[in-house]
């Protein structure tokens, strides 16, 4: 009991006097989900609205597919994207097995699902008449489809935010693609894995304290944001 | 008198094997003002959105200066001359202003042409008190003559009003119905559905009844 007071206070002191390293891995982890969730949001919002304007057969199902993915375990991930980027897999020409980019392509495909399904959701609670007044006043397709957006914005944030939360949590995909070097590909998830594996658990424990409050914020802002879309709309 | 801006011919519309519109023929004219009545769920509705390009046909020809085109091919060029608006007004989030000012920006005016048409529109409908109020804010009547006002800036052609004074009082009804007429005065071809057709005793040039898919006058 002793034992984890002591490493508890380690911790706090590692966080508040600003450990270089322990900053540089949280550091890491903020770079590498920031760009994956920034990347994919265009093309996870674009599909949504399509999955829900389009007018084809087979969108039900291409809904379940993608709800369904929502749940998808991150070693399975992990483990499709190392296939196919190790140095005998079809893309192992562009060595990116064990890279930063590697991880954000992971955690691309990862939040991808998020961002249709709860994208998906915001957007069918769009009043049909945003898209006939846009319309008739005579905007064009995109500007359009940035209204409905603008109209549902608090939904696409929490979709985002979602997505979000779910990368920067994952260790699967960063152990088996970014491959845990310090420095490199070292995120809080993977240097937590690797501390506590070695028994050194402060440096675990203060970067499990960033990741908590993290996802503490982000669900204080989620329900924030949820009171709003009832206000709104 | 001048000829018709737009003839729509045999337009056709079912919903789920449910013959709605059965070969409408309609003529709109300028200056002139149609009122269309029909029992709930008769499409009138579906005929306004159909001629304001919101709602596709299952076949349609648009007359245009004696020559027919297929609905598909001319929507696109001339829906910018036709706005249709709803029976209960959506305004955007956002303040008055910016609600009556959306659709100058898909104009060729220019930024300083914008900005003297949005207050004068402003002035001419008593909103320029409330302009930079947030627009869901406001209580129905006034959000309504927004989108009034919000059509109007625009110059249509053709206005399109769905039910437009259902949901008011006497004293706002006669305000509305003076504006319709201001707007036809003004060259506007105006198509009205009600279900009380003495509302526009004065305004209407001619009356049908959507009846079975077909119009009857
Ligand atoms: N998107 C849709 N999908 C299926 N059916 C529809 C759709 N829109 C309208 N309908 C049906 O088409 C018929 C005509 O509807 P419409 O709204 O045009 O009638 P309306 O004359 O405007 O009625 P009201 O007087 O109540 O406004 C109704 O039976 C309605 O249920
Ligand atoms: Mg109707």
């Amino acid at each position: 009991m002793n034992g984890l007071l002591l490493t508890t206070q380690q911790a706090l002191q590692l966080l508040l006097y600003g450990d270089a390293e322990l900053w540089s891995i949280v550091l890491l982890s903020f770079s590498v989900s920031l760009k994956a969730i920034l990347l994919t949001t265009p093309f996870g919002l674009l599909l949504a609205f399509g999955l829900h304007h389009g007018n084809f057969p087979g969108i039900r199902f291409i809904l379940a597919f993608f709800n369904s993915l929502l749940s998808v375990p991150t070693v399975v991930v992990g483990l499709f994207l190392y296939v196919l980027l190790t140095r005998q897999g079809p893309f192992g020409d562009l060595k990116l097995l064990f890279t930063q980019s590697a991880m954000v392509i992971g955690q691309m495909i990862l939040c991808f699902p998020v961002l249709v399904a709860l994208g998906y959701a915001a957007i069918q609670a769009a009043d049909r008449r945003v898209w006939e007044t846009s319309r008739t006043l005579g905007a064009p397709t995109w500007y359009t489809i940035l209204t409905i957006f603008y109209e549902v914005r608090f939904g696409l944030l929490a979709a985002v935010l979602t997505g979000f939360g779910r990368v920067i949590s994952e260790v699967g995909i960063s152990m088996m693609v970014g491959g845990n070097i310090m420095g490199y590909t070292r995120n809080i998830t993977t240097a937590i894995a690797l501390e506590t594996s070695k028994g050194e658990f402060a440096q675990g424990i203060a970067l499990g304290l960033v990741l908590l409050s993290l996802s503490f914020l982000l669900t204080a802002f989620l329900s924030y944001i949820q009171s709003k879309k009832g206000v709104i709309t | 008198m001048s000829g018709p801006l737009f003839v729509f011919h045999g337009i056709e519309k079912t919903f789920a094997e449910d013959e709605i519109l059965r070969k409408v023929d309609l003529s709109l004219y300028p200056a002139k003002c149609i009122l269309l009545t029909g029992k709930n769920g008769s499409g009138k509705t579906t005929l306004l959105k159909i001629i304001a390009g919101l709602e596709k046909p299952e076949k349609a020809e648009i007359e245009i200066s004696g020559k027919l085109h297929c609905w598909k091919k001319v929507m696109p060029i001339i829906r910018k001359e036709i706005i249709y608006l709803h029976q209960q007004a959506f305004l955007f989030s956002g303040t008055v202003e910016s609600n009556v000012a959306y659709g100058l920006r898909f104009t060729s005016l220019t930024r300083e042409q914008r900005r003297e048409s949005l207050k004068k529109a402003l002035e001419r409908s008593g909103l320029t008190d409330l302009a930079k109020q947030q627009a869901n804010t406001l209580s129905g009547g006034v959000q309504q003559r927004v989108a009034f006002t919000r059509a109007w800036i625009l110059k249509p052609k053709v206005l399109l009003l769905d039910e437009p004074v259902s949901n008011m009082d006497q004293e706002s009804r006669e305000k509305a119905c003076l504006l319709i007429q201001r707007m036809k005065s003004a060259g506007m071809s105006i198509v009205i559905t009600s279900h009380v057709p003495q509302y526009f005793d004065g305004l209407a040039d001619v009356q049908f009844d959507l009846v079975n898919g077909k119009l009857l006058q």
